[in-house]
């Protein structure tokens, strides 16, 4: 086993650790929890620490379990469109191995060369392509994880269609290391499309407020759809030179399909800025995901992550603001809004878009998380809290408390 | 339960006096689902149409410790809305009303009672469908559905249930009513709307759902291809997935499935081939004819005898008929049969159907298959007559047996059908007894007292009479 780096390379909100522990196998990483949990210490699972840069720091945070090691494939059948691989795996390992035999990893994450499998699961990471690719619990077949005790078990399996047992493999999605480890997932596949192409538009507050065009875009059923606000577009490799906004519209499938709506957008917008095909393509796709981490970590600006925003109607109470904007971007398909506020401004933000109609589901870099609009109801607390304390009755992982509380 | 006057005044209080049946007649139509070998009547059948009603059922039964099972349509293959344990059985038939449909964020929110084919028809004016399409859609109900996390032929590109599942209002064991999930892509919070699917009753009753809707398909080219061995065409189907293409479905149907489909619907099914494959490609008419053709490049390629296309609408609902009729086709030889779920790697097809046929010929029995090829998911059918015990009882170790053949293929016991009281026999050998008792804890959570559809997924913990 490598000697991991200290623990202040493992700080959450500006709070390390007492100890880090790099297991080298799923059952290293197993005792170790079972010997937390024996010692009432707390212990937060990490991977590429791409999620966890921006989070509120835990009540109680004793041991980082670094499980970068337990990486590599473990099965990857071509001819079944699926691959098994240990949840330390990074993306672009993942990416890479596919790549090969024309198929694509349908996740998506910022720093694709430090995120990990199971970071990825467990935070629940999309990106532009979240309506296409679905989310991270769409593509996961089965895992293997470990409790805060030290259980090792698994659920699902490594075939397409299963419904045997309970799906923990997908509860664990999105639990943010507070309700089990994972150490081994199964991820269906897609073959990679014939033809990525990218057009970038500039755009402007007007045509941003434009339900119908908005309409006439998502009718064309774009892989990607993305809006980058101001004050962010010029972090882009391509940005509209002249614009305040940058559009791009990302399209995926057969050539003739792609040919067809790419003659269909620049008849709706006329001629893009730029165009990038293929591998440029997918490079813009990434570094729209990678900006969803702009600003950490904490110190800059605090990024609000709000779901189920209808583009014109949720855009309007940020476009229309007196004063200063944030830095936000938009991936329209899914309805999903990031927005990097300055500290002092999060309650304010976080209450006028919720009003919108839009679902507040991330908050990273605030040291306080906002209030939510409505707070989860009474039952469904008790319920998340009997769940955690049956599948962590010691307490043991240090984010349960997140898990069970937030909204 | 005692079935005293009080007890029946008590739930026609709560529902009244048409939602409680109680009647011999009544407790005995309700005593399967569509696996018939098991049995177990309910002490009362009750059917409430709100999701107040089924909140005020769940606490009157928490306080008298009562199990309570769902039941939908009742078209369940795996005995999942069987009382095995007696009690309330809560049929959702009632509760069957859309509530609302969003065309612009594409979901619906239904109650459960609502039929899977009735959503698309009430989505399609605006262009819109439900994407899961389990062969009993004309009948089966949504809340069935989820329950199961139900599959279905087009599942290949489209996705399971789960991938259609935004959000549940669910009623817990003890009344309590819990939003899980919601409208939007993302929910905040714990997903738990994701691992109530496809619990089958287990975890608590779901009462209002929403449900991912997604555009209809521009087009759809939908093809017959016939084999002279299931080889060939279960190697067709790999090939077809490596080439990058993803088609809506990839069916195979066997010639003894195809002999008694054809026996009744006389569709003109190709009944000197081996095997039939209908693939079916749907989305932006431009991009169809390349994979038509592709496809029909590679089937050649892989011993195909002939391609050839639906030449029309009314053509490929024929194919379609021919497929999704051929449970039905079998039942009408007169002959019983045991069904099986199992599902396998893509690239394993080939294996597990000329495994299916030795274990049935070693036995003297028949065996017929049909399968979602392109999602590995296998139903074969093992044969035998009614009063034949002896074969009845081969029959069910032959099933039993290409189960394990599954497991040991990499695959699994059931792809879409669920556990149910099937196969919880069959969890031991799929599962390690860590997985199964993290699976009781999660269950205890739901449901501590364990009267949410008892008995049904899990095999009693180890030391303890099941």
């Amino acid at each position: 086993m490598n000697a991991p780096p200290g623990p202040e390379r493992y700080a959450i909100g500006g709070v390390a650790p007492r100890a880090v522990f790099r297991p080298a196998t799923a059952a290293e990483a197993a005792e170790a929890l079972r010997a937390a949990a024996r010692d009432g210490r707390t212990v937060v699972p990490w991977g590429g620490g791409v999620g966890l840069a921006g989070a509120t720091a835990p009540p109680r945070y004793d041991l980082a379990l670094d499980l970068t090691a337990l990486d590599g494939i473990v099965a990857y059948e071509p001819d079944d469109l699926t691959l098994t691989a240990a949840c330390g795996t990074t993306l672009a390992a993942l990416r890479a191995a596919t790549a090969a035999h024309g198929q694509e990893v349908p996740l998506e994450a910022a720093h694709a060369g430090r995120a990990t499998l199971g970071g990825i699961l467990a935070a629940n990471a999309s990106g532009p392509r979240r309506l296409r690719l679905g989310a991270p619990r769409d593509r996961v077949l089965g895992a293997r994880f470990a409790l805060g005790d030290g259980t090792l078990a698994r659920s699902g399996g490594r075939v397409v269609k299963n419904v045997a047992g309970y799906a923990l493999h997908r509860l664990l999605c999105g639990s943010r290391g507070g309700l089990g480890v994972l150490l081994e997932a199964t991820i269906k596949l897609e073959p990679a499309p014939a033809r990525r192409l990218a057009l970038v538009f500039g755009t402007d507050a007007r045509a941003l407020g434009d339900a119908a065009r908005w309409a006439a875009l998502l009718a064309l059923e774009p892989a990607a759809l993305t809006v980058v606000g101001d004050g962010l577009a010029h972090e882009l490799p391509v940005a509209s030179p002249t614009d305040s906004c940058t559009l791009v519209v990302g399209l995926e499938d057969d050539a003739a399909r792609v040919d067809q709506q790419a003659a269909a957008l620049v008849r709706m917008l006329g001629e893009p800025d730029a165009r990038l095909e293929d591998e440029a393509a997918a490079d813009l796709w990434q570094a729209l995901a990678d900006l969803e981490t702009r600003g950490q970590p904490p110190g800059a600006a605090a990024r609000l992550t709000f779901t189920g925003a209808r583009p014109a109607a949720a855009l309007a109470p940020l476009l229309d603001a007196p004063g200063p904007r944030p830095a936000w971007l938009l991936h329209a398909p899914a309805g999903r809004l990031h927005v990097f506020p300055a500290a002092a401004t999060v309650p304010d933000l976080t209450e006028r878009l919720s009003h919108a109609g839009l679902v507040l589901v991330e908050a990273a870099g605030t040291p306080v998380p906002p209030a939510p609009l409505l707070p989860p109801p009474a039952a469904v607390l008790e319920l998340r809290a009997r769940i955690r304390t049956a599948l962590d009755p010691a307490g043991t992982l240090a984010f349960g408390p997140a898990w069970e509380r937030d909204v | 339960m005692d079935r005293t006057p009080a007890v029946l005044a008590e739930l026609r209080a709560l529902l009244g006096d048409d939602g409680v049946l109680d009647s011999e007649a009544a407790r005995l139509a309700y005593e399967s689902d569509a696996l018939t070998l098991e049995r177990g009547a309910p002490d009362v059948v009750v059917l409430p149409r709100t999701t107040d009603e089924v909140a005020a059922l769940a606490r009157w039964a928490a306080a008298r410790g009562v199990p309570l099972t769902p039941r939908g349509a009742g078209t369940g293959l795996a005995g999942g809305a069987t009382p095995r344990h007696g009690g309330l059985l809560l049929v959702t038939s009632r509760m069957d009303r859309l509530l609302a449909l969003d065309a612009e964020r594409r979901c619906a929110w239904v109650q459960p009672g609502l039929v899977n084919a009735r959503l698309s028809e009430l989505a399609a004016p605006h262009g819109l469908m439900f994407a899961p399409d389990p062969s009993s859609q004309p009948v089966s109900t949504l809340g069935g559905n989820v329950a199961a996390n139900a599959g279905g032929p087009h599942c290949l590109k489209h996705g399971v249930t789960a991938n259609h599942v935004l959000g549940l209002v669910t009623v817990l064991g003890d009344g309590a009513v819990v939003t899980l999930g919601g409208e939007a892509l993302d929910a905040p919070g714990a997903d738990l709307a994701s691992v109530v699917t496809g619990s089958e009753g287990t975890m608590g009753i779901l009462c209002e759902l929403c449900l991912r809707l997604v555009p209809a398909p521009e087009s759809v080219h939908t093809m017959s291809l016939d084999f002279a061995s299931v080889e060939d065409a279960c190697r067709t189907v790999s090939a077809v997935i490596a080439a990058g293409i993803v088609p809506a479905a990839m069916e195979l149907m066997d010639r003894q499935t195809m002999e008694v489909v054809e026996q009744w619907l006389h569709l003109g099914l190709p009944l000197d081939a081996a095997a039939v494959l209908i693939i079916e490609v749907d989305g932006p008419a431009v991009s169809l004819p390349p994979q038509v053709e592709r496809i029909g490049t590679i089937a050649r390629a892989h011993g195909a005898r002939s391609v050839r296309a639906a030449a029309g609408p009314a053509a490929r609902a024929a194919l379609w008929r021919g497929r999704k009729s051929s449970n039905g086709a079998y039942g009408r030889t007169g002959r019983v049969f045991h069904l099986m779920d199992g599902t396998v790697p893509r690239s394993r097809l080939a294996e597990a159907t000329a495994a299916i046929y030795r274990l049935a010929d070693e036995r003297g029995l028949h065996a017929g298959v049909l399968m979602h090829a392109g999602d590995g998911n296998l139903h074969p059918k093992v044969l035998f007559d009614h009063d034949d015990l002896v074969a009845e009882r081969a029959a069910l170790e032959v099933a039993q047996d290409i189960l394990r053949v599954c497991l040991r293929l990499g695959g699994t016991i059931s792809g879409e059908h669920g556990i149910g009281l099937e196969k919880i026999s069959l969890m031991r050998e799929t599962f390690a007894p860590a997985d199964l008792e993290v699976m009781r804890r999660l269950r205890g959570a739901f449901d501590p007292a364990e009267r949410m559809n008892p008995g049904k997924i899990l095999p009693a913990a180890e030391g303890t009479d099941s």
